[in-house]
């Protein structure tokens, strides 16, 4: 039995959650547009539509990684995020609310502080490598690992014991999905990146960044991810358990791609990087916890 | 372990005094000999470690303390004596869990299989500034709780250096208080350490045993020429205040100190970024090493 075919029905009955598809149709179309043509009001509309998603810009715009602006109106918060920023915390929010309180298989705050710090890495190597679309960066690293809430979702039971052999072995999670599952994230992920309609590069993402060289068309993104991923899992920003991880991130397959086409790269100062994760671990941990409140999970 | 921080209350010299050229020229003399180097923003941390010893030997100029270190028959024993004034640190054992963890999930299971296969079943590690020893002491219980475990059959020592003199003692001695023992379990405390008095401990000979004491300048290239075989260095926030030509030099050393594979450990937020080029950068959770790569190496970490 292959459990991967298993998902394929399963993701499209993930239709029937309210609050996804009326948020993510109209978000999906401002995607496309070119900036001089999206209605800025339109998108203060949607998020007030929604008062959960409407409090969560209000406090990202509102923290210090976003440049702290005392907005006090959806309008201001709107305009001070910016539209790829606003469009990046819906999906998230959207992901978010995919996996009823009961059914999370991994700690949901340790996810999300995952998620939302690789997405801050990325965004930041992304500008320090002058990567042209930064805000790409960081909805890429937000939504990388969507295939764990696929995984969660679709097999539960399977996967909380799998997500415990990881945590036992000190192992990745990829690698104990495969051996458990048959799968990994990146596949399940992948059917729900397409099902949702997702552009080709974050699609890349979700499905390579653990294989960066088997990515087609958008390596150097993918292989951003990829080194942000991996910071945030030493840095404590993993999954929530210790995996005995040593990596040279210099001799990654990853890296000589990345520098292949941003050779500002070679310059880096990972230590110092990660030490300026490590300073900024606090404001991450601060946010995360204001957007996504611990008490709306069953935290294992 | 080298700290200029705010920990102990320090004679504050004024702006005015600031000014004495002496002061530069001190600099310049712990500069030569210990690579030690206070910028201009700093200097006033060299004048009241200077002002401590001033009053003990009497005199009251920057001037007249400049000659006791350059003219007088005294100088050796002076210079030692203001280099222990510098160099004082406070720390505390366990200080670093991270280094620990990833010497256990991640290194020694990499050094070890490659030391066995060339017939070696010896350990090397060297603690350089190792202050009043915490660090050592913390490296000492780790291996020995390791050895029914991870290095059975191994055996093991450390040395530990470091250029001051009064903490050099203090680590031989190897008593501590509840600072430095903050972070040590009940557990080791009672297999590792003996009552001293009713408030501190003293380390076990068994601790002890394995751990020899050594001063040793690290800019001091004939004795450091010498060290050879490490298979780990750690060398934690002793550098910050070393000047880049310093530096580099203790780093050249460093690497032909340590077998090929080896690691180099430094302070948690010390980076080798344009001090060094022939260490690999590698990640561990929360910490980070430096790698004396093995020969044949092409890159590729864990993904």
């Amino acid at each position: 039995m292959n459990l991967l075919d298993d998902i394929r029905p399963k993701i499209k009955a993930l239709e029937a959650i309210p609050t996804v598809p009326a948020i993510v149709q109209p978000l999906a179309s401002i995607l496309q547009l070119p900036a001089d043509q999206v209605d800025v009001e339109r998108v203060v509309e949607l998020v007030s539509y929604d008062s959960t998603i409407a409090a969560q810009c209000l406090r990202m715009s509102n923290s210090p990684l976003f440049g702290r602006r005392n907005t006090e109106t959806v309008r201001g918060a709107v305009l001070a995020l910016g539209l790829k920023r606003v469009e990046a915390i819906l999906l998230g929010c959207c992901l978010n609310r995919i996996v009823p309180p009961d059914k999370w298989a991994l700690d949901a705050v340790a996810f999300w502080r995952h998620s939302l710090a690789c997405a801050l890495v990325s965004r930041k190597m992304a500008t320090l490598i002058r990567y042209p679309d930064p805000e790409k960066a960081y909805l890429a690293g937000l939504l990388h690992d969507m295939g764990i809430l696929v995984n969660t979702l679709a097999c539960t039971e399977e996967y909380r014991k799998c997500i415990q052999a990881a945590r036992d072995g000190h192992v990745a999670l990829h690698r104990a999905e495969q051996e458990h599952l048959g799968f990994t994230h990146c596949q399940s992920g992948k059917m729900l990146a397409e099902h949702w309609n997702f552009s080709v590069d974050v699609m890349e993402v979700v499905e390579f960044h653990h294989e960066v060289v088997a990515a087609p068309a958008s390596r150097p993104l993918v292989s951003m991810i990829h080194l942000s991923d991996l910071l945030c899992r030493l840095r404590d920003l993993g999954y929530g358990y210790y995996e005995a991880l040593g990596v040279d991130l210099a001799g990654e397959r990853a890296w000589a791609a990345l520098v292949e086409h941003y050779p500002a790269l070679a310059k880096m100062d990972l230590a110092r990087l990660t030490i300026d994760i490590d300073g900024a671990m606090d404001d991450i941990a601060a946010v995360v916890d204001a957007v996504f409140k611990p008490q709306q999970f069953a935290v294992r | 372990m080298l700290e200029t921080g705010t920990a102990r209350a320090v004679a504050k010299p004024d702006a005015e005094d600031l000014r004495d050229p002496a002061y530069l020229k001190i600099r310049d003399v712990i500069y030569q000999i210990s690579g030690i180097y206070f910028p201009e923003e700093k200097l006033y941390l060299l004048a009241s470690r200077c002002a401590r010893r001033m009053s003990a030997v009497k005199v009251n100029t920057p001037g007249e303390y400049l000659e006791q270190l350059t003219v007088r028959g005294s100088r050796e024993a002076e210079l030692r004596l203001l280099l222990n004034e510098i160099t004082i640190g406070e720390t505390y054992m366990f200080r670093s869990t991270p280094q620990l963890d990833a010497l256990r999930s991640v290194i020694l299971p990499q050094i070890l299989p490659a030391k066995t296969a060339l017939g070696f079943k010896r350990l090397r590690l060297w603690s350089a500034g190792c202050s009043t020893g915490e660090e050592p002491y913390t490296l000492a219980m780790f291996l020995l709780e390791e050895s029914a475990k991870l290095l059975a059959g191994w055996s093991f020592d450390i040395l530990a250096t470091d250029l001051n003199d009064n903490s050099l003692t203090a680590a031989k001695a190897g008593i501590y208080g509840e600072y430095a023992l903050r972070s040590t379990s009940e557990t080791l405390r009672r297999k590792y350490f003996k009552p001293y008095d009713d408030k501190r401990l003293q380390a076990s000979d068994q601790l002890k045993s394995i751990i020899r004491f050594d001063r040793v300048n690290l800019n001091d290239d004939s004795k450091m020429t010498f060290l050879k075989g490490m298979d780990l260095i750690f060398c934690c926030n002793v550098l910050i205040y070393f000047d880049l030509a310093s530096k580099r030099k203790v780093m050249q050393h460093f690497y032909s100190n340590l077998l090929p594979g080896g690691y180099l450990f430094l302070g948690h937020a010390e980076s080798l970024y344009q001090v060094d080029d022939r260490f690999r950068l590698v990640h561990f959770p929360g910490s980070i090493g430096y790698w004396k790569t093995p020969v044949g190496y092409t890159g590729g970490g864990k993904p």
